[in-house]
């Protein structure tokens, strides 16, 4: 399946830039897209994308639509999905900057502030489930074993997220995949 | 004028490699911020810590990844020349997904290299989880604040809503709460 390189920047501008919530929780609106709904990438084409986009430095949400665009079209793919995930939301954070100490007053931008906020804790929580889902489904004992341990490692050992995620791959190196998917 | 043209790309460089220095040694949401904080307000004076923190404020208000953040930095050091370099910075370690996905891509379906894929998305979602609990206890302030988070997640949760119209709604109610004086909303906006 070719994807038009319009659609693909259509997709990135409109769900990687007008989502709050963290990059997490981005990726999993992004999954519904792009896996779910358009199927242009495989599952596995997806795990590898979020994968390893949480081992590449940077931002992980820009990194992961990089691989996503290259699944896709290759490197045109790739820095189209780049441009259209990241300069919407720039040119936000520049006005948004720009205008700040005058919104910063405003009440009800502040009121409005609020809601958005404490809907950004569910969007958190939703994405932590929507990724853990797939492989909780597939590998059980891997998900109650891996998913307690990254939180109580990053909680009581105070382990920056790089160290859990490099535990995390060490650990699933060492303890090989059940079955082999091929979809 | 050429002598301050040449200094307006020598500041845009140095921006340029100074933000880049922070985003390509951190692997996690702000971890860049020491880097940003002690070369630009520390050592080289470019932005001030109120300017730093307002971005970082910025970036929890407006749509897109946290590492925006360095664009609205790059902004406050030197205007729009300045949140270009920002871009550029946050944009470049991007690229390096491709050199891993060349060496992983043909072993994505090897049992350990799944294994490895698994755990990771798996982790992932923990630090999510962790993650959300400063924000939580930031954000929900009182039982108008919970309940906007639960009804929200019920919504996320049913599919029945794509995230932004949950955000919008619930920017909505408590706009909404905020204009009919409900003490824990107004007591956010600062009314």
């Amino acid at each position: 399946m070719t994807v038009a390189l319009t659609q693909i920047a259509a997709e990135f501008a409109r769900y990687a830039n007008l989502t709050l919530g963290g990059g997490s929780a981005t990726i999993a609106v992004l999954r519904e897209q792009v896996l779910s709904k358009r199927k242009w990438i495989t599952d596995v084409q997806f795990d590898l994308a979020y994968g390893l986009s949480r081992l590449t430095p940077g931002t992980n949400l820009l990194a992961f639509c990089t691989a996503v665009g290259f699944f896709t079209r290759k490197w045109l793919g790739a820095i189209v999905a780049l441009l259209a995930a990241s300069v919407p939301c720039s040119i936000i954070a520049v006005v948004a900057t720009h205008y700040f100490e005058i919104w910063q007053t405003n009440a009800l931008f502040r009121g409005a502030l609020a809601g958005a906020l404490a809907a950004a804790v569910a969007i958190m929580l939703n994405t932590a489930w929507v990724l853990a889902l797939p492989h909780a489904k597939e590998a059980r004992l891997r998900a109650l074993l891996v998913v307690p341990g990254a939180i109580a490692l990053v909680t009581f050992t105070h382990a920056s997220s790089i160290q859990v995620l490099g535990v995390a791959a060490v650990l699933g190196f060492a303890w090989p995949a059940r079955a082999e998917k091929t979809s | 004028m050429a002598r301050a043209r040449g200094e307006d790309v020598l500041k845009f460089l140095t921006l340029y490699f100074l933000l880049l220095k922070a985003t390509a040694t951190s692997f996690a949401r702000l971890a860049s911020v020491p880097v940003v904080r002690d070369e630009l307000v520390v050592q080289r004076h470019m932005i001030t810590d109120h300017q730093l923190n307002s971005a970082l404020v910025i970036t929890r208000a407006t749509p897109g990844p946290v590492g925006v953040y360095v664009v609205s930095v790059g902004y406050f050091a030197d205007g729009i020349q300045g949140a270009i370099a920002g871009w550029l910075a946050m944009t470049t370690p991007a690229l390096l997904i491709i050199l891993l996905l060349r060496f992983f891509a043909a072993r994505a379906t090897h049992p350990r290299v799944r294994g490895m894929l698994q755990s990771v998305v798996l982790a992932s979602a923990g630090l999510v989880v962790a993650s959300s609990i400063p924000l939580a206890r930031d954000a929900i302030t009182g039982p108008v604040t919970a309940s906007i988070a639960v009804g929200a997640l019920v919504l996320l949760l049913s599919k029945k809503l794509d995230t932004l119209w949950v955000l919008c709604l619930s920017a909505s109610v408590s706009l909404v709460c905020a204009l009919l004086g409900v003490r824990e909303v107004v007591a956010a906006a600062g009314m």
